[in-house]
């Protein structure tokens, strides 16, 4: 389709110098190119195919424990099979139950959405869109990847311990999480969830970092921020809101280390458990602690983090959608300071997950206003995406049609948070169903949709020119995009009706008890809609080893850098000299050129005939 | 490097910058945790020990000692080099041993971990700041080691040409002179929030 | 064995299921790329009408289908639930229009530009003046939800006015249930502290036996009593982990903090009678349960709340038994009774 040669404006300065890094020649054998390489496109790689993963795991739990809401008089003997005896008779156990909901959680946020995504699309697109022959310091970027893997074989191993994983939620709240002698979870599993959590934040700091000093170093001539992709500026923010905010986690882990194991008092005071007052080892009473200061140390990450998972989707949709619609992102500035305007404010909204914490009213009032202020910012995104479509030329690509249903999500799941964040409807709201849909559909599909556009769009760019299959796409879009309304809509109803989440079971109340037939159309989409993931993960590592080789350097009609690579990059990326920027990389359908590469330049633009079509649009 | 027309400052030096102004955000993290819990009552005070004001001027001391050992590799001047590279890091090693001592002196006047947050915070927070001190000096004794290997003439003489010899010695340095000024920061909050 | 049916029978579909696309694959390279793209882009195009259609007809049946379970559109059972419903309308009210407006856009311009050979897109990357108009609109809609958001907040969780009477009682959560301590004919709770604890010798909640207001204090053994229309303080804690004392019906949510004492104050303006008349249900209950994560019993920690006329509260109230009395019967088998302790206890 792409009517123009790209190489007709890359700019390659024909000069044979020797200073870039020549990694060709190095001798490679399968362990430094695969398993300890430096190469930012194999690192993404391994993020992606463990992201996937644990993708897997956490979304089989949340079938395992969907089983039980749908079905809780029912007994599956599956479970006993699986589980052996957390699931006896083929009943869940009340508290592996809450081991899953926990681990669900966690895998998902952290592994899948956080790891999975920005790991992978940051790691690949920053250097080959930037234009860059790979990050700052290769070496921190393969130990990001390997303290994440760290961080996943401790929690694996959390899930096969005799005590169960921690159950605790993800939150990990205190004193539930600091008293082995209060839930089976807050044994060995709270220990292994807080090394592994720990490793995480490590993996997070040294690839943040990486990623921040390499976009505003790194970038190709001509390439000025203003002419960065959005996904880069995603990416950025991303980085920035990690670096930040991951430390903080850090050290309310620490304290509750310390609280755990060394007798200290943080988070405990006057605790009565068990039939007798606790004590540590030398007999003193723990006094003096606050359990709330652990939700603010908490929180401090727990909001940004949400952000953390959502901008690198925002970035993804933002560059597929104009790439699709072949016009340019509508208010380019606008969606950069407002992504900017989304990280400031993020940093100061963690409190409105605390309002019925007993915390001081006043504060509740101060944090309502900001996290109101950050609906402003997020509609002006979606309406600009809204007219990006408008009079645009839209290709369905699966990777746009992924765009749109990220879009759709994004309003729904929005549009509750708006209620939540009023804290005198979030009496009635905290901790019921409601937030779970409305957190689930803004954040965690929302992200997810994110994270298949980027997947199906960069394919071809992170496996060797392959493509995966599109009619398989499809299907996969139209059963995930319904099946994800229809798991998650409904939770709206149960929340009006003041259904408590984290239940595993509602027959105990008289008004949680009257949906047993909504619980089980929830349990049954959910079903589905895993299955349907099938349809994705088949075509992954099909593709990969036999998926339709890619005949064009560019398929989709890009502008942006990474397509001017070789179909198969080596590690440096480009042939020869990187190529140089003239422009920004939105110029679709500009003076009768449907695309105009960002290494275009005027002069060139010369040289190319306009294509002959009446912009009627 | 030459390719990248828009760096302004190494990248690994801005990788550290931010890395430091992350291990920036732990700390104000612990430190208003300690402010925060200090302000909800039920707080033992007590004095900090005398030892934290000699830690304090030891490891002002030891960044002197880098400063010089700086100046004089650019100089040329390697014994100088050396020796100020080993004066910081016997200075690191003394003030750890001051540190311990600090806590044992905390001990002596009844603020121990397990006791009310106060002391445990002291405790933590200090602790947490020597590992990162001790991070540094692991760092200085590799920079150290490396100042000890006899070089090729050639390649020598080809480094002086390298704007990027130094980087190394400089990431240390600026490391080091963080966890210091961090020290500084945490003693002065511990000074006037104590007593 | 039927699980393991169920998984291989859909293992087949999805293998049948990616054979065929596969081969869509190859067909369509025969039929001519361009041509099956083109169909393509209609079907998608034509699928995203149909879901905006459907699925908002869906949406809203759905919501009318269950709009009976929604508690904010029942009549309010206390007092500040009529604020927070009229806000609860308020935001409604901003929301669903732009749900509804910004789906129709994004769906029908989807459908309307789809891909079309013969044109090229409107090259238009920026307007200031529409960013800043739907930056502006939204603005003002949150500093009125905002403003009115706090005002409604900073009152339910202000202090009770001064001219009301409050009835003052306390909600001590533990794994797994809550334990509601009432003050007596004193109004006054006695004090109470861990350390005191004793459940071998009759303290189970550790209360202060050198605190007189503590001799009339009793715990509800069932079901537990509360007038109508009388303010209620609910003092709120925890002996071990998080909990949250939570009343559905009341837009009452409150966590119980091991160590911090936490309050909410709310008036019940519907007794239970009244309720069941409302929603034609004769056995419908108030409840109370757990909203914060406890442990593996936090989905069962329920207790039955009724509210009452006050004659009939104070009916109930003369028929419960404070814990010093009943360990004074049974320490008096005993010990000797102190003195004074039965001069107070005379007095009431
Ligand atoms: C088919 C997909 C999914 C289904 C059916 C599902 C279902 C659920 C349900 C029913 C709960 C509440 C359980 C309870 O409170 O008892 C839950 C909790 C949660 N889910 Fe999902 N979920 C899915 C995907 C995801 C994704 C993609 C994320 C990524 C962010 C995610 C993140 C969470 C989190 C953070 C919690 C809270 C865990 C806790 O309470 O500690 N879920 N999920
Ligand atoms: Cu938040
Ligand atoms: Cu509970």
């Amino acid at each position: 389709m792409a009517s123009t040669d790209i190489n007709v404006g890359t700019h390659t300065h024909d000069d044979h110098h020797h200073d870039h890094h020549d990694d060709h020649h190095e001798e490679l054998n399968f362990f430094t190119k695969y398993v300890f390489s430096q190469d930012h496109k194999i690192i993404a790689r391994q993020f992606l195919v463990t992201g996937v993963l644990w993708a897997v795991i956490g979304v089989a739990f949340s079938v395992l424990f969907r089983l039980q809401l749908g079905w809780p008089d029912e007994s599956f003997p599956i479970l006993e099979t699986l589980l052996g005896g957390w699931a006896e008779g083929g009943k869940l156990d009340p508290e592996f139950y809450y081991a899953l909901v926990t681990m669900h959680g966690t895998i998902m946020v952290f592994f899948v959405l956080t790891a999975g995504l920005s790991g992978t699309f940051s790691n690949l697109l920053i250097p080959l869109q930037i234009g860059a022959r790979d990050m700052a310091s290769p070496f921190m970027n393969m130990l990001s990847y390997w303290f994440f893997f760290i961080a996943g074989v401790i929690m694996l191993i959390s899930l096969f311990i005799q005590t169960g994983p921690a159950s605790g939620g993800w939150t990990a709240y205190p004193p539930l999480s600091a008293l082995p002698t209060a839930s089976s979870g807050s044994g060995l599993g709270m220990t292994l969830w807080l090394a592994s959590m720990s490793m995480f934040v490590v993996s997070s700091l040294l690839g943040g970092l990486n990623y921040v000093a390499t976009i505003l170093n790194m970038r190709t001539k001509g390439m000025t921020m203003m002419r960065l992709p959005l996904t880069i500026w995603a990416f950025f923010f991303t980085a920035v809101l990690g670096v930040l905010s991951f430390p903080v986690l850090l050290s309310a882990c620490i304290l509750l280390i310390f609280d755990r194991h060394m007798g200290t008092s943080f988070y405990l005071s006057d605790i009565w458990i068990q039939g007798e007052l606790l004590t540590n080892s030398a007999g003193e009473i723990i006094e003096g602690g606050s359990p709330i200061l652990y939700q603010h140390l908490f929180w401090f990450l727990g909001h940004p983090e949400v952000y953390i998972v959502i901008l690198p989707a925002m970035g993804i949709v933002s560059h597929v959608m104009a790439t699709n619609a072949k016009k340019p992102v509508f208010g380019y500035h606008a969606m950069v300071y407002s992504i900017m305007a989304i990280t400031v404010l993020g940093f100061l909204v963690w409190a409105h997950h605390m309002f019925l914490s007993g915390m001081n009213p006043f504060a509740g009032s101060v944090f309502t206003l900001f996290t109101l202020l950050i609906a402003v910012p997020s509609a002006v995104k979606v309406f600009n995406w809204i007219t990006t479509l408008w009079k645009g030329n839209i290709n369905f690509t699966p990777a746009m049609m992924f765009s749109i249903g990220f879009v759709s999500l994004f309003i729904s799941g929005g549009l509750t948070g708006i209620v939540l964040g009023n804290p005198a409807l979030d009496i009635g709201y905290h901790d019921t169903y409601y937030v779970i849909a409305h957190f689930h559909i803004v954040m965690a599909m929302a992200a997810g949709f994110g994270m298949f556009a980027g997947i199906y769009h960069w394919f071809p760019k992170l496996f060797n020119g392959r493509m995966m299959n599109a009619n398989m796409a499809y299907l996969h879009f139209w059963v995930t995009f319904i099946g994800s309304y229809c798991i998650f809509w409904p939770m709206h109803y149960l929340g009006e009706a003041g259904v408590p989440r984290r239940y595993f079971s509602f027959s105990e109340f008289d008004f949680a008890n009257g949906f047993a037939d909504l619980n089980i159309f929830i349990s049954v989409a959910a079903i589905v809609v895993f299955f349907a993931q099938f349809l994705f993960i088949i075509n992954f590592f099909y593709s990969i080893f036999a998926g339709k080789k890619m005949e064009k350097l560019n398929p989709w009609g890009s502008n942006s850098l990474e397509w001017t690579t070789p179909i198969v990059p080596g590690h440096g990326n480009w042939v020869g000299k990187i190529p140089e920027v003239f422009r920004w990389p939105y110029d679709f359908s500009k003076d009768g050129h449907e695309i105009t590469p960002q290494t275009t330049s005027e002069k060139d633009l010369e040289d190319i005939p306009a294509v002959k079509r009446i912009p009627t649009r | 490097m030459a390719e990248y027309y828009y760096s302004k400052i190494h990248p690994k030096k801005f990788a550290l910058w931010l890395g430091l102004g992350s291990i920036i955000m732990m700390f104000a993290g612990l430190t208003s945790a300690y402010i925060v819990r200090q302000a909800a009552g039920d707080w033992v005070f007590y004095k900090i020990p005398e030892v934290f004001t000699y830690s304090t001027i030891v490891i002002v001391l030891s960044s002197l000692m880098m400063i010089l050992s700086i100046r004089a590799a650019k100089q040329g001047n390697k014994s100088l080099h050396r020796l100020g590279l080993l004066g910081t890091i016997l200075f690191g090693f003394v003030f750890t041993l001051l540190q311990f001592r600090g806590w044992d002196q905390l001990t002596e006047i009844g603020v121990r971990l397990t006791g009310n947050p106060s002391g445990s915070f002291l405790y933590l927070i200090s602790g947490i700041h020597l590992a990162h001190l001790l991070g540094g000096i692991l760092v200085l004794l590799i920079v150290f080691i490396k100042s000890l290997i006899k070089k090729d003439p050639v390649k020598e003489i080809l480094e002086t040409s390298n704007p990027d010899r130094f980087l190394g010695l400089e990431l240390a340095s600026t490391y080091w002179h963080f966890v210091g000024v961090l020290w500084i920061y945490l003693f002065c909050f511990f000074y006037y929030n104590t007593i | 064995m039927y699980s393991l049916i169920g998984i291989l029978a859909v293992a087949l579909l999805i293998l049948i299921l990616f054979q065929l696309a596969k081969a869509g694959e190859y067909l369509g390279l025969l039929k001519g790329e361009k041509e099956a793209n083109d169909r393509n882009n209609q079907v998608q195009a034509t699928l995203f009408l149909g879901t905006l259609v459907f699925g908002m007809i869906g949406i809203f049946w759905s919501a009318w289908y269950y709009s009976d379970a929604f508690l904010f559109l029942r009549t309010p059972a206390s007092e500040h639930g009529g604020a927070v419903k009229n806000m609860y309308f308020w935001t409604l009210g901003a929301i669903l229009p732009i749900f509804v407006l910004t789906h129709a856009l994004l769906f029908g311009f989807a459908y309307i530009y789809k891909k079309d050979d013969s044109k090229l897109s409107f090259y238009y990357p920026e307007n200031n003046k529409l960013e800043l108009i739907w930056m502006a609109v939204p603005a003002v809609v949150m500093v009125f939800l905002v403003l009115e958001g706090m005002r409604n907040w900073l009152k339910i969780m202000g202090p009770v006015p001064e001219d009301r009477t409050v009835l003052v009682i306390e909600a001590t959560a533990q794994q797994f249930k809550w334990d509601l301590r009432f003050s007596g004919l004193d109004g006054k709770l006695g004090g109470k502290s861990v350390q005191l604890m004793d459940p071998e010798n009759g303290n189970p909640w550790g209360q202060d036996w050198d605190d007189k207001a503590n001799y009339d204090d009793f715990f509800a053994k069932d079901s537990i009593v509360l007038p109508v229309n009388v303010p209620v303080l609910v003092k709120i804690n925890s002996l071990d982990v998080l909990h949250s004392f939570y009343l559905p019906d009341f837009q009452v949510k409150m966590d119980a903090v091991p160590g911090i004492p936490t309050q909410f104050w709310f008036t019940p303006i519907k007794t239970t009678e009244q309720r069941r008349v409302e929603l034609n249900q004769p056995d419908y209950n108030y409840e109370l349960a757990c909203a914060e994560l406890c442990g593996k019993a936090h989905f069962n920690m329920r207790r039955e709340l009724f509210i009452v006329e006050q004659d009939q509260y104070e009916d109930w109230v003369k028929r419960q038994e404070p814990l010093y009395k009943t360990l004074k019967a049974s320490a008096s088998l005993e010990e000797e009774v102190e003195e004074s302790d039965e001069t107070i206890a005379a007095e009431y």
